[in-house]
């Protein structure tokens, strides 16, 4: 895979650049006995809007939680982004340049004493002093905020994984892990998956754990991979090497409205959630957001023993046959403040379950059909052109419908994200999951099952490999305060 | 869901409104009745009939009574207001009324407040009631009146003929995001809210977000003494001297959603006082008295938040208690305004039951208050407010915020 294959040269490189001592320099030296956390963050792309930019941030300038602006006790002190690097890779090597006549560098110039032949044993690496320095207000919408954010907070920006959590030493010198990893130009395979990196990330921060037998805890955003067998094993080397492994994205976590959740402990016969967005990334939101609420049932997670996602007509026939229940769709829909159609047009209420009318709105919609293995059925349905938000109904017996929307806050803000970022610090400060990795897994598998039973012509497939067992956390993990 | 038809028990009401066009309150509130709507986690249709509709305004583009009508039978478009309430009958034939005064295109009184009709709708309303020997249950969005002296009088006539009269804003009731309440006879001293707007319109929001809370505090309602109005440079010296408090500002906009950052590289970051000074270029704050001593503070900061925020020092909690008051907004955050969902919800319960859901001594008081507001401004100074000196009264036990 190409992804792999750079990642393997950036290995390369890293162990030359440990090699070149001018290169390095630690940023630390003595640390105070109660220090802050030292944080390393990996990711795609810095950029206004970026999830990395949207999360990472909080560590820096805080975030809205609990009634108060938390300043976590923090300090960002290495980036990595990937995006920079690759773009660094791709330029013209200063060789290539001045084989062009285009190379400006100063010792390049006329005059006395021209070094020359040094510059080209700096290949592709374009330490981050010589990219562009912009002040922020000259930053455009696009602009990497890297450089920007390195200067005022003052970490170090890093041109590999490894670099980033040795900071520039020979030893890990962070104490926490924060990694996003999400689309910039990442290719995406034969079933629709862009082909993030997680996994790589992942493997090579592992590979430095286990060098040097220490590890530290670990956030993921979303997904873990786009293949389940990867997943497992990042959740197994987490095992092994014994260090706090987090991952998923800010739906499970936000607001409700109302402020619900499935009773602890309770049978739930069936649940249908609704959402929008892209098949692979906001299909793993919905798909985690569903599995957060429906892990809490009788039993706990027993895993899930087959998938079928449906496409088009076959959708809305699978609701005329009972495949997912029209009574919790319409609950579902109840809680969404984003209906189109005919409120759009003139602002009216509408009932969307009425005949017809979800037909119409929805172009191509999609039903992620989910048969846990006890028997639970759950459906996430797709509804691009009907609403806008993400909104869930279950049956659960003894409590009747239960049904709430989750919250997705508007942009840019996205105070959701914060809801996340106090999970992901409760995990450093403990060393602990507030809720167990595997929720992330099975909903990474689910995913993926999905999109292969779309690759497959919407054939329904066994997932003996989904038998993810685990017990969802005692309490609910969702902002209520 | 509700059967459309049971018995002949299903209230009847009428709707006497200013303008009835998209994204108006007529529109938003009527077609809730008409149409349905989700709460509960239910498409829920009222079990009750709008049978006549009075539209004060119907010139213009986009008006949509006759496309209401003609797919709502029962709906009969009326002339008049005493024509929606005796549908010909000349006597009250309807059980209950729906006033909404908002929106339409009304003058500004000499203080600047648009001179929204509600007092002028109540006087016939009420005349129905008196000719016809009955009075039912009157709803009524919003504010009462512009005029303090006919917001009075028509609480008094209310009680004088003994009918449930409820309204107010949407702030008092909409989802709380935490879902949480003040606690019932709980001592507060200092209170803020922060909100966005203009005065003569959002302020009433504001001044609902905080008087719903706070008056749940010991002893219930006492009254307000006076109030002040700070806007532009005095609005920055007051907020740097502390004359509100600053963490309890702190507090509110860490409730914030869309609390915009003083920095465009950053997109939620809390913004320094330079900051704010730059976003928001008409600050307003009322700040006032009540009689207890409890001081409140409603600001408008439009430009800096697009939300309505809450924030008080309650004794015995070691920090603020705050919330947000969440309007899913269709300014393109959302398509439906469902924060009249349980603004709805609370009427239906009204007409079904005979009981208002909450006082209406609130919204005179917040009446007042933006009167006043808007009188402190132009006179330049504090006033002394003796008339909301006597607005005392108790809160209903039990919230009707919504939340399930």
């Amino acid at each position: 895979m190409l992804t792999r294959r750079r990642f393997v040269r950036y290995s390369a490189l890293s162990s030359a650049l440990l090699a070149n001592g001018p290169l390095l320099c630690s940023t630390f030296g003595q640390m105070p006995t109660k220090r802050p956390l030292r944080l390393a963050i990996l990711g795609s792309v810095y950029r206004l809007g970026s999830a990395l930019q949207t999360i990472a941030d909080r560590f820096m300038v805080g975030y809205p939680h609990d009634g108060e602006w938390h300043m976590p006790e923090v300090q960002v002190v290495s980036l990595y982004v990937d995006q920079r690097i690759r773009k660094a890779e791709a330029r013209p090597t200063e060789f290539q340049q001045a084989m062009a006549g285009t190379l400006k560098a100063p010792w390049l110039q006329a005059g006395p004493g021209l070094p020359g032949a040094q510059g080209s044993r700096r290949a592709a690496v374009v330490p981050p002093s010589e990219v562009a320095q912009h002040p922020p207000e000259e930053l455009g919408p696009m602009s990497d905020l890297s450089e920007s954010r390195a200067h005022q907070f003052g970490f170090r920006l890093c041109r590999n994984i490894p670099e980033a959590l040795r900071c520039g030493g020979n030893r890990i010198a962070v104490d926490a892990v924060l990694t996003v990893v999400e689309q910039d130009d990442y290719p995406r395979n034969d079933r629709g998956q862009i082909l993030l990196p997680q996994y790589d990330f992942f493997q090579q921060c592992a590979q430095v754990f286990e060098a040097e037998k220490h590890a530290v805890p670990y956030f993921n955003h979303k997904q873990l991979s786009f293949s389940f067998s990867e997943a497992q094993n990042m959740v197994k080397t987490a095992e092994r090497l014994k260090f706090s492994l987090m991952a998923g994205s800010s739906m499970p976590v936000t607001w409700r409205l109302p402020d619900t959740d499935i009773p602890m402990g309770a049978r739930v016969q069936e649940a249908v959630m609704v959402g929008v967005g892209s098949l692979d990334s906001m299909g793993f939101d919905a798909l985690e957001a569903m599995q957060c609420m429906l892990e809490r049932r009788k039993g706990g997670e027993s895993g899930v023993k087959a998938v079928q996602l449906l496409e088009g007509d076959d959708v809305w026939v699978a609701g005329d046959e009972g495949r997912w229940s029209k009574d919790l769709l319409s609950s579902a829909l109840s809680r969404s403040d984003t209906p189109l159609g005919l409120t759009w047009l003139d602002g009216r209420t509408q009932d969307l379950t009425a005949p017809g009318i979800l037909p119409q709105l929805v172009k191509d919609p999609v039903a992620y059909c989910i048969e846990y293995t006890d028997g639970t059925r759950a459906t996430l349905l797709m509804l691009n052109g009907a609403i806008r938000d993400f909104n869930i109904s279950a049956r659960v017996t003894g409590h009747g419908i239960v049904s709430t929307q989750f919250f997705m806050t508007p942009a840019p803000n996205e105070t959701h994200s914060a809801c996340l970022a106090a999970k992901i610090e409760q995990m450093y400060q403990i060393r602990s999951a507030p809720y167990p990795v595997q929720r992330a897994l099975l909903t990474t598998g689910m995913l993926e099952a999905c999109l292969n039973s779309k690759h497959r012509l919407n054939q329904r497939l066994e997932t003996p490999q989904l038998a993810v067992s685990y017990q969802p956390p005692a309490e609910s993990q969702y902002a209520r305060t | 869901m509700a059967p459309k038809e049971t018995s002949t028990k299903r209230p009847r009401l009428a709707a006497v409104v200013t303008a009835y066009k998209r994204m108006l309150h007529p529109q938003h509130i009527v077609d809730r009745f008409l149409e349905g709507y989700g709460v509960n986690g239910v498409f829920h249709h009222p079990e009750m009939d709008v049978v006549s509709l009075y539209v004060d305004q119907r010139t213009g583009e986009g008006d949509l009574t006759q496309e209401r009508a003609d797919r709502h039978p029962q709906l009969k478009i009326c002339s008049t207001i005493s024509e929606a309430l005796t549908l010909g009958t000349g006597k009250l034939a309807v059980d209950g009324v729906i006033v909404v005064g908002e929106h339409g295109t009304y003058p500004p009184s000499p203080t600047g407040i648009p001179m929204h009709p509600h007092y002028e709708f109540f006087e016939q309303i009420t005349k129905v009631f008196r000719d016809s020997g009955r009075s039912v249950p009157y709803f009524n969005d919003k504010e009462l009146s512009w005029n303090w002296d006919w917001s009075k009088k028509m609480v008094d006539i209310s009680h004088e003929l003994g009918f449930p009269f409820q309204g107010g804003s949407s702030l008092a009731v909409t989802w709380r995001v935490p879902s949480v309440e003040f606690p019932l006879g709980a001592t507060a001293n200092e209170a803020v809210s922060i909100g966005y707007g203009g005065m003569g319109s959002y302020d009433f929001h504001g001044l609902e977000t905080i008087q719903c809370m706070v008056e749940r505090r010991k002893g219930g309602e006492t009254g307000v003494e006076w109030l002040q109005t700070y806007r532009g440079d005095n609005f920055w010296k007051a907020y740097q001297e502390g004359v509100w408090s600053q963490a309890l500002v702190k507090a509110a906009l860490s409730r914030s959603a869309t609390l915009r950052s003083g920095n465009s590289t950053f997109t939620n970051i809390f913004p320094t006082i330079e900051q704010m000074k730059a976003m928001v270029p008409n600050p307003v704050a009322y700040h006032y008295q009540h009689r207890d001593g409890l001081r409140c503070t409603m600001l408008l900061m439009g430009g800096m938040v697009r939300d309505f925020t809450f924030a008080a020092n309650i004794e015995g909690q070691s920090k603020a208690f705050s919330t947000q008051m969440y309007l899913p907004m269709p300014d393109g955050r959302t398509t439906l305004a469902s924060f009249f969902t349980p603004l709805v919800y609370n009427a239906e319960k009204m007409f079904l039951t005979g009981k208002a859901q909450y006082p209406v001594e609130r919204t005179l008081l917040t009446s007042g208050l933006l009167i006043a507001g808007v009188d402190s401004d132009s006179q330049g100074k504090r006033i002394e407010t003796p008339h909301l000196t006597a607005v005392n009264y108790q809160p209903y036990p039990e919230s009707s915020y919504w939340r399930s």
